[in-house]
């Protein structure tokens, strides 16, 4: 590791976690802790994706359900190495429920390579950043910004919509 | 002046002062309208103006300086009995009021509002020439103006001196030190130097004239103090006291010698009679020596402002908040303390180390409550700070419609939450605004209905339980429901056979429907038909509810219920569909048992009879759509009855779990504004409850019904 970082000078450092068999990274950065799955309670007039909100040390913090957000075939719901990673995008902190976090690691950068237009995990593109490649593995790399941003908003947007219509 | 490092420093302290002042200002003109011969009143604005001008000053915001500098001048007239107060005069430093707060504004936005500083202050000028006595050759001021000082004026004297008139008080030391001199024989004078105008370095001439003043006696007192001289925090002149055996010309030459000095005025200084006795009486008991000064009241006055600042701080409001906070876990922690604690007991039974940790836990529950009541007092404000603004407003828009009106405020030092302050503001102008137009009727019609021709709207708050009750009353004409159901007709508001059905109560509910305004004429203040709607909007906002009590002929009352604080909340805790959900207890009417007989169907909607009014029932679990709900599972289900205003709704809840005080978070940025929750609690086992919001659960239910009338 060391001797790669002194011959490429650029690298990340990721969480690494599996969602739906596949294997994901997060900009370490991003990450605040990773919590024990625990009772989320839910909250009515949300999106799907919205599992509920957590007590996270006095704090409520909003959980979504990655496989939800993606259209991923739920497989075993909440195993027991489930995950709550608390993550901070542009200053709004939510948790995201994943099937097991693996380890952390340094990907050089040379490494990264743009999305392919078509990837067969069934994630949008335009929610990837990229793909990794770390040693046979293939790490597909998140952008959290637009997970969180636009599309989501646009989503929350429309649901509110849709109850506002509904009121009246 | 300064450089802008030490500006930005003080500026939020200018800031705040200058609001003081302004408000002081403002409150002091409006009353000085009514009592013209106050003179305390008279001082206090001056003092205010003052400030402002010296404070303004040394910011280096020129336009203000000037501004106030000009109104002292007119203001000092007219304490001085040289110049009588009209409305006329009134009026031009209202105009000026308006004109400091543009520019404070402008300071605090950084926008460039354009106030003509140099108009007002060329009318100030006018207004101050204009006195009673001869108008061109400078005031003379009553040589006995105080006791100490009555020995021969000498020199010049411009409105300048007259400033610091009150500001030669001496303390216990120096007035030991002027009577062993004055028993030794030496003179006691006292100084006022005024430097030219335009002087660029004044506190090296200050240095100078001091220095000068060394070598034939001593200096034992300056006003401003040393310091402030040194750093250039005087006006044009400043005041010195010198113990001397030189006679009054010399000093005044050595002073003249110094240029850039405009005029100087030596006086001699014998203590007053009172000050002598209190020495040779009791030197020890101080308190009765203040008493005694010579300018007693203001002196006072000053001193008591002066003390009262010293002992309060001001604490950014985000660190209160973040206190808040903070006590909010530690009342949550405390909850779950309790119940860890008495858990502990059943299962292991009891034991000396238990029933210790019980003690600790009772203690620590009594030192939260503590805490936290004090911390919720350090939030709270008088309402003072929003009732202030109002006499002028009132006098304002009375003049413009042409009505005559006592306004009366009471209950002033009130205390409740500043978030409910904030929000409070405005409803209120709106219900003034109201009295004034609509309320209070021209002088001619009430002279007719043999009312008196003054009209009086009277604003008051105080504590009842735990609300705060704010009414707002007049002695107009009064509503009458039937006119209210005529107008809302005329709008299309309702139909005219649901016209027909609405009791006189309900009639007058109309009035906080959008889109309604009785007032035939519009006026620029009022009568947009925004208004009364707006107001219960925003009431609501914050938890409260607004009554109406009308008489037609005698007048209308509007009574507002606050809660005190919206950060801890009492709530109903309840279950529906195996979730916990909190209840705003303030909105809680009361809570009923119903038995599945009692509940009727009309139009497809359940609805009971509750001492004899018709109450629509909804399911918490079907309105928040979190699933269908078992309904009538059991013969008897309790119904939690919520009101918002004049609103009753009943919602059927599996459980009743009891009244808890909780801490409201919001949802979170991700999850954002949900229609019916208001937020969520941590409980004391540490899981999350969603708290309702009863207005949007209410919008929400009747918005349901309309709807499923459309489908």
């Amino acid at each position: 590791m060391e001797e790669e970082k002194r011959e490429n000078g650029a690298e990340e450092q990721l969480v690494v976690f599996q969602l739906a068999g596949e294997t994901y990274g997060i900009d370490i950065s991003t990450v605040h802790e990773i919590i024990r799955m625990q009772a989320i309670t839910d909250v009515p007039r949300t999106p799907d994706f919205v599992e509920g909100v957590i007590n996270l040390r006095g704090r409520i913090v909003p959980v979504i359900d990655l496989h939800k957000r993606f259209g991923l075939v739920s497989g075993e719901k909440e195993k027991e190495d489930s995950k709550i990673m608390v993550v901070e995008v542009n200053n709004v902190i939510v948790g995201m429920i994943v099937d097991s976090v693996t380890e952390v690691l340094r990907l050089p950068t040379k490494n990264i390579e743009p999305p392919p237009a078509v990837i067969s995990t069934g994630v949008d593109a335009a929610y990837l950043r990229g793909v990794g490649k770390w040693k046979d593995d293939l790490i597909i790399l998140l952008n959290l910004d637009k997970i969180f941003q636009k599309e989501e908003q646009k989503e929350l947007q429309e649901s509110m919509e849709e109850v506002e219509e509904l009121a009246q | 002046m300064n450089s802008d490092f030490d500006v930005s420093q003080y500026l939020n302290m200018f800031l705040d002062e200058a609001e003081e002042e302004l408000q002081e200002l403002e409150e002091g003109i409006v009353l000085l309208e009514q009592e013209q011969q106050d003179k305390d009143l008279l001082n206090r604005i001056f003092r205010a103006a003052h400030t402002l001008k010296g404070s303004s000053a040394s910011m280096g915001f020129e336009d203000m300086a000037t501004l106030t500098h000009d109104m002292e001048n007119v203001l000092d007239r007219l304490r001085m009995g040289k110049l009588t107060l009209t409305k006329e005069i009134v009026d031009l430093l209202l105009e000026c009021l308006d004109a400091l707060k543009i520019l404070k504004e402008n300071i605090t936005s950084g926008e460039k509002r354009e106030v003509d500083v140099g108009s007002l202050s060329d009318r100030l000028k006018l207004a101050a020439s204009r006195e009673t006595g001869a108008p061109e050759k400078g005031p003379k001021r009553p040589a006995a103006q105080r006791k100490g000082e009555t020995k021969k004026t000498t020199a010049v004297t411009n409105s300048e001196v007259e400033i610091n008139e009150d500001m030669l008080q001496f303390t216990e030391v120096e007035k030991n030190v002027i009577q062993a001199a004055e028993v030794k024989g030496f003179q006691v004078y006292h100084l006022v130097v005024n430097l030219q105008p335009d002087t660029k370095m004044k506190a090296a001439r200050a240095y100078i004239v001091f220095n000068n003043l060394k070598d034939v006696g001593e200096v034992i007192k300056t006003v401003p103090s040393a310091e402030d001289i040194e750093a250039e925090r005087f006006e044009n002149s400043f005041e010195l006291v010198l113990i001397t055996n030189e006679d009054e010309d010399r000093i005044k030459n050595i002073v003249k010698s110094v240029s850039e000095i405009s005029t100087v005025t030596v006086k001699d200084i014998t203590l007053p009679a009172g000050a002598q006795e209190e020495k040779t009486g009791k030197k020890e008991v101080t308190e009765q020596g203040k008493g005694n000064k010579t300018d007693g009241d203001k002196g006072d006055a000053a001193f008591q402002t002066r003390r009262k600042s010293n002992q309060t701080v001001r604490v950014d409001v985000q660190r209160l908040e973040n206190l808040i906070n903070l006590v909010g876990e530690l009342v949550i922690d405390r909850t779950r303390l309790a119940e860890v604690s008495s858990e502990l007991k059943s299962s292991l039974g009891t034991s000396e180390l238990l029933e210790t940790m019980e003690e600790v836990s009772v203690h620590i529950g009594r030192i939260t409550s503590d805490l936290q009541e004090e911390i919720m007092k350090s939030r709270m404000f008088p309402i003072e700070q929003v009732f202030n603004r109002f006499p002028r407003m009132v006098r304002d828009l009375a003049r413009k419609a042409g009505k005559d009106i006592d306004f009366i405020v009471e209950g002033k030092e009130t205390e409740l939450d500043r978030t409910v302050i904030e929000e409070v503001g405005d409803p209120l102008i709106h219900l003034l605004r109201n009295a004034i137009d609509h309320g209070i009727e021209k002088p001619e019609e009430r002279k007719k209905l043999g009312k008196p021709l003054k009209g009086t709207i009277k604003l008051k708050a105080f504590h009842q339980e735990n609300q705060i009750v704010i009414t707002v009353e007049d002695d107009g004409r009064g509503m009458d429901p039937e006119d209210i159901k005529k107008k809302a007709l005329e709008k299309g508001l309702l139909s005219e056979e649901a016209a027909a059905r609405l009791s006189d109560r309900e009639a007058l509910q109309l009035i906080f429907r959008a889109g309604f305004s009785t007032a035939r004429k519009v006026s620029d203040v009022s009568g947009r038909g925004v208004g009364m709607d707006i107001v219960k909007n925003h009431l609501e906002k914050i938890n409260g509810i607004i009554e109406i009590r009308t008489d037609r002929g005698k007048g209308t009352k509007f009574i507002i219920r606050l809660p005190l604080t919206l950060a801890i909340n009492r709530s109903l805790l309840v279950s529906s569909g195996g979730r916990v959900f909190a209840f705003p207890l303030s909105n809680v009417v009361e809570i009923v048992h119903l038995e599945r007989g009692t509940v009727k169907e009309i139009q497809k909607r359940e609805v009971t009879v509750v001492r004899g009014e018709v109450l629509p029932l909804y399911w918490l679990n079907s309105v928040l759509g979190l699933d269908s709900g078992s309904r009538w599972a059991e013969e008897k289900v309790p119904v939690v009855i919520v009101g918002i205003s004049e609103k009753r709704l009943g919602f059927v809840v599996d459980e009743l779990l009891g009244e808890q005080e909780i801490v409201i978070k919001s949802l979170g940025e991700f999850i954002g504004q949900v229609p019916g929750l208001a937020g969520a609690t941590i409980m004391g086992d540490g899981k999350v409850a969603l708290i309702l919001d009863v207005r949007g659960l209410i919008d929400q239910s009747s918005g349901e019904e309309s709807h499923e009338y459309a489908s």
